[in-house]
């Protein structure tokens, strides 16, 4: 409490604001075991593919499965963490009705998602991909460094910091992009599960005070 | 003095208290937070936070709702309009003298 009130003085208060509801956001480990979830299920569409035979059924079946299971993923997960915090949590960890999320972040994450997806559909056109060993580490340290930004708690940083060295490594095995993409999101996927899980097992454990 | 500094007496001493401006801070950023979701995130004891909420209230910076989830009792606070002019203002104030 103390550092806070002098942190006020030197930071504006929604800086403030913003770091307190980020620690909030992740004191009961559910979003992590969620982003945990996302993928280990983007490491198995990824090696599904290269696990059976081209053109059959179940090659499809993974292929439309990656390109429409993990948009809904995303999409329905914070609906569903939100849903069982105030069914299952509500005693522990309060209740909080976020704003609308802002038109601005909107658009930035639009605008990215159109530029890789030209960027994706040129390249296909011109035949010129990026070489694998490039592409898996640019994903390596690309999502490690957003991980360490986003998450802003130290576990998050180590993930971070875990998921660029993996990406590092796989760059320089010579893996194929769909084992490496596998082998990335899977290690990355179980360590964000277990460690929410660990935290969400210490939340539980920490006996839930009255109200006022 | 300089006209700068001077501006600091024009300063909001019901938000300037600490542990009241990080619940105004708090409460700017979300639609609206229950009690217990504020003491979890601002660190206070439930009496601080108590004393702190009913001066906001008292000023009509926060308005606060008693009302039930299911069984559980929630004390659902939100900021009002004049409580986020009087934040603007705080930030106007401190911007303008530091």
């Amino acid at each position: 409490m103390h550092e806070i009130s002098s942190r006020l003085l030197e930071e504006s208060p929604e800086k403030i604001a913003g770091r307190l509801m980020q620690k909030a956001h992740n004191q009961d480990g559910l979003p992590e075991m969620a982003i945990g979830v996302v993928f280990l299920v983007l490491a198995g569409l990824n090696w599904l593919p290269t696990a059976v035979k081209p053109g059959s059924v179940a090659h499809i079946v993974a292929i439309c499965a990656q390109a429409l299971l993990i948009p809904i993923l995303v999409l329905r997960l914070p609906w569903a963490i939100k849903t069982a915090r105030r069914k299952f949590l509500i005693e522990k960890a309060g209740y909080v009705e976020s704003k609308p999320a802002h038109k601005k972040h909107l658009g930035i994450v639009i605008v990215i998602a159109v530029v890789v997806a030209v960027a994706g559909v040129f390249a296909a056109y011109r035949g010129s991909f990026p070489p694998t060993s490039w592409v898996l580490g640019a994903t390596g340290i690309g999502g490690g460094v957003l991980a360490a930004i986003a998450g802003r708690l130290p576990r998050f940083v180590i993930g971070g910091v875990v998921m660029a060295v993996t990406g590092l490594a796989l760059a320089v095995s010579g893996a194929s992009l769909a084992t490496g993409f596998a082998i990335l999101y899977g290690l990355i996927g179980l360590l964000a599960l277990l460690s929410g899980c660990v935290v969400f097992v210490l939340f539980m454990r920490t006996p839930a005070e009255g109200g006022e | 003095m300089s006209a700068k500094i001077q501006r600091l007496a024009e300063i909001d001493r019901v938000i300037h208290e600490p542990g009241r401006l990080m619940i105004v801070a708090l409460l700017a950023a979300v639609e609206e937070a229950d009690f217990q979701y504020l003491r979890q995130t601002t660190g206070l004891t439930q009496g601080n936070l108590s004393t702190h909420l009913s001066k906001l209230e008292a000023a009509g910076y926060v308005s606060v709702e008693k009302t039930f989830r299911g069984k559980y009792p929630l004390t659902l606070c939100r900021l009002t309009e004049r409580g986020k002019e009087a934040l603007d203002g705080y930030r106007k104030v401190i911007k303008g003298a530091l």
